[in-house]
C-alpha cells in the first residue's frame, strides 16, 4: 500500500516541476508570482492577486505573510519576486525599489469607557516610556494604565516610533501584540488599555460597536477621510518592494496594483487607495 | 455494597485518627469524616463542572457566531474578500491533503521507531535512552522553531517552497515524538505472555511482531495517531511559513495551501470583520476533530471485536 502511496506522491511531484516553470507564450504574461511580507498588506494583495489572476489566466499569484521585515528579507534572498511592506522604507534600504498601492493611518485607540478625549504628544511619550503609570496623570479616571505595543519587525511599530520620536528599546510595554486584530481585542477587552492600530481596522470595528474610541492626534480627527486628505500626521504607505531588475510579470502586476480597477478592493480592505500618477 | 462502604469510611478515619491521637474511632469522627467524603466528592464535581462549562461556553460562543455562516456554499466555494464571504472549501482541501502528507510521513516512521524501541532494542540500553531522550526533547520543542526549520530545511534547501508538501512534511516531524511515545506505549502494553506463547510455538520474531504484538498494540498508536492528528489540526505557528497563505484550490502537492487553522487565525486577527468566518471554520474544525476521534473509537472498537473473535 505504501508503494502506491508514494508512487502518487512521486508522481504528483514530477507532474508539477515540468508545469511549474514560468513559461512565455503569446502576447499574454503566465507565470508564478510569489509575494511575502506585511501581514496588513497580505488580505488586500490576495484580492488584488484574484483579480489579476482572472484578468490573466495562466498566471498564479501565491500571496503568503509574515510581516514588513520578512517582505524585505525575502526579496532581497529571492524567494519572493515581490515584498509587501506597510511602511516607508529606511535609508538603509535603498537597494529596494518602492510602489505605494495605497495609504493606512495609525492611530492611538483606548476603550471607550476611557474619558480621556485627547493626549499630547509628550502625554504619549510619557505613556510608552512608563514615566506615566496612572490614568489620572493625563485627567483620566484613576487606574493603572496597559501599554500595548506591537511586536519588533511590525510596520505599525516603526511608523509609531517615527512620528514620537522614539526607540524601540525606550518603550515599557504591558503587552506586546502581533496584527491589528488582536490589538483592537485588547483594547477592547481592557479599560485602562492604550494602543495604536490601523485606523480603517479600527473605525470599522468601532462602527461594528466594539467598545473602543480612535483619539484625535495633533487635533487632527482620527478618520480615513483625513488619512485620504493626507491631514492626518500618522499615515503610512503601504507598499509592493522590488530589488535589481523587475521581470514582465511583476512589472504588470504592480502597474495593475497601483490602478483604479483595484480602488474598491482597497476600501473593502478599510485602507485608503493611492492617487499617485501611477508611473514612478 | 452500602456495609462496605461504611467499612472503608472506618478504615479511613482509622487512618485519620491514626495520624492524630490514637485509632480510638469515635462517633463524631465518623461524622465528620462522611462530611469530608462529601466534600471530597463535591470537588471534585465542581471540577468537571467547570470544565464541562468550560467547553460548552467555548461551543456556545463558536455557535452563536458562527451558525449563521454555515451553508452548503461555505464547505463547497472559495473565500472571498479576504475570507469575509465566501466559503472555505479550497482551505478544507488543502487541511486534508496536508494532514494526509504528514500522516503518511509521520505514521510509518513512527510505528517503526516505536516498535525498534520496545522490541528489537532493551529497554535500558543506551541507543533506546538516546532515542528516547532525543523525542522527548523534540516534544517540547516550540511548533514555530519547526515551522522555522521547515521553511529552511524542506521550502528552501530541497527547493519545494511554499507547498502543501512542505507544510504536510514539517507537520510530520513536529507529530513524531508523539507518535513514537505513544504508540511504544502501546507496545510496551501488549503482555509478555503473548511474546512467551508465540516463542513457544516457534514464530520467528517478525512474524511474532506482524501477527501478535502489531495487532495487540493497535490501541495505543491508534491513541498516538489520534493525539497527533489533533497536534497537526491546531497548528498555525509551523504551517505560516512552510504551506502559507494562499486561499487557491491546490492543484498539486507542491502548491501552497492555507490550512484552518491558519485561515481562523487570520480572520480572527488580521481581518476586520472576519470573526463570523472565523467562528464558522473554527466550528467545522471542532466537529472534523471531534468526528476523528469518534472514528477512530469506533474503528478501534470494531477491530478489537474482529481480531478476539478470529
Amino acid at each position: 500500500m505504501w508503494v502506491v502511496v508514494f508512487l502518487f506522491l512521486f508522481g504528483a511531484c514530477g507532474g508539477t516541476t515540468e508545469e511549474g516553470g514560468a513559461s512565455k507564450e503569446g502576447g499574454g504574461v503566465s507565470g508564478k508570482l510569489v509575494l511575502t511580507g506585511s501581514s496588513t498588506v497580505a488580505p488586500l494583495a490576495g484580492e488584488i492577486g484574484r483579480r489579476f489572476e482572472e484578468r490573466h489566466p495562466g498566471v498564479r499569484v501565491d500571496v503568503q505573510t509574515g510581516g514588513s521585515s520578512r517582505g524585505i528579507a525575502d526579496v532581497r534572498s529571492g524567494v519572493a519576486g515581490i515584498g509587501m511592506v506597510s511602511r516607508w522604507l529606511k535609508p538603509e534600504e535603498s537597494d529596494l525599489e518602492a510602489y505605494t498601492i495605497a495609504m493606512d493611518g495609525v492611530c492611538l485607540i483606548v476603550h471607550r469607557d476611557n474619558p480621556v478625549a485627547r493626549l499630547t504628544g509628550e502625554q504619549v511619550i510619557g505613556l510608552y516610556r512608563g514615566k506615566i503609570v496612572d490614568w489620572k496623570e493625563v485627567g483620566g479616571k484613576p487606574g493603572p494604565v496597559t501599554v500595548v505595543n506591537k511586536a519588533e519587525g511590525r510596520a505599525t511599530l516603526e511608523v509609531f516610533l517615527g512620528h514620537f520620536g522614539l526607540k524601540s528599546e525606550e518603550i515599557e510595554a504591558d503587552i506586546i501584540i502581533g496584527d491589528n486584530q488582536q490589538g483592537i481585542k485588547t483594547v477592547s477587552g481592557n479599560p485602562g488599555a492604550i494602543g495604536y492600530v490601523s485606523i480603517g481596522a479600527a473605525d470599522f470595528e468601532a462602527r461594528r460597536g466594539a467598545p473602543l474610541r480612535l483619539l484625535p492626534l495633533d487635533g487632527v480627527e482620527a478618520t480615513v477621510e483625513n488619512v485620504a486628505s493626507g491631514r492626518f500626521p500618522m499615515s503610512r504607505p503601504l507598499n509592493l518592494v522590488t530589488v535589481g531588475k523587475v521581470p514582465a510579470l511583476a512589472k504588470k502586476f504592480i502597474d495593475f496594483a497601483r490602478s483604479k480597477e483595484v480602488h474598491d478592493l482597497v476600501r473593502k480592505q478599510t485602507y485608503v487607495p493611492y492617487e499617485g500618477n501611477g508611473e514612478k | 455494597m452500602k456495609r462496605q462502604s461504611k467499612t472503608q469510611n472506618q478504615a479511613l478515619s482509622g487512618w485519620w485518627a491514626g495520624t492524630g491521637q490514637g485509632n480510638l474511632v469515635t462517633g463524631a469522627r465518623r461524622q465528620s469524616s462522611r462530611w469530608r467524603d462529601r466534600l471530597a466528592a463535591g470537588l471534585c464535581w465542581t471540577v468537571a463542572a467547570v470544565l464541562l462549562a468550560t467547553f460548552g461556553w467555548i461551543l456556545a460562543d463558536l455557535l452563536s457566531e458562527g451558525l449563521g455562516r454555515l451553508s452548503w456554499d461555505f464547505f463547497t466555494k472559495a473565500p472571498m474578500d479576504a475570507g469575509r464571504a465566501g466559503g472555505i472549501g479550497t482551505v478544507l482541501v488543502s487541511t486534508l491533503l496536508i494532514l494526509a502528507v504528514c500522516l503518511l510521513v509521520a505514521a510509518p516512521l513512527g510505528i517503526a521507531t516505536a516498535a525498534y524501541l520496545s522490541e528489537y532494542t532493551r529497554r535500558k540500553s543506551s541507543v533506546g535512552r538516546w532515542i528516547r531522550g532525543c523525542l522527548d526533547l523534540l516534544a517540547s520543542v516550540p511548533s514555530i522553531v519547526f515551522g522555522l526549520f521547515g521553511a529552511v530545511f524542506f521550502c528552501q534547501m530541497l527547493g519545494l517552497g511554499f507547498s502543501i508538501l512542505s507544510g504536510g512534511l514539517t507537520l510530520a516531524c513536529m507529530v513524531l515524538p508523539i507518535l513514537v511515545r505513544s504508540s511504544e506505549t502501546g507496545f510496551r502494553m501488549v503482555s509478555d505472555d503473548l511474546r512467551r506463547g508465540a516463542a513457544a510455538l516457534g514464530m520467528r520474531q517478525n512474524t511474532t511482531m506482524a501477527f501478535v504484538i502489531l495487532p495487540a498494540a493497535l490501541p495505543g498508536i491508534a491513541v498516538g495517531l489520534v493525539l497527533g492528528i489533533g497536534r497537526a489540526l491546531a497548528e498555525t505557528a509551523a504551517l505560516i511559513f512552510t504551506s502559507g497563505y494562499v486561499t487557491r484550490m491546490p492543484a498539486s502537492l507542491l502548491d501552497s495551501g492555507r490550512s484552518l487553522s491558519i485561515h481562523i487565525y487570520d480572520l480572527a486577527m488580521n481581518v476586520p470583520g472576519g470573526e463570523p468566518t472565523a467562528s464558522g471554520t473554527a466550528l467545522v474544525l471542532v466537529v472534523l476533530l471531534a468526528a476523528i476521534n469518534w472514528g477512530a473509537a469506533a474503528a478501534m472498537d470494531r477491530w478489537r471485536g474482529r481480531w478476539s473473535r478470529s
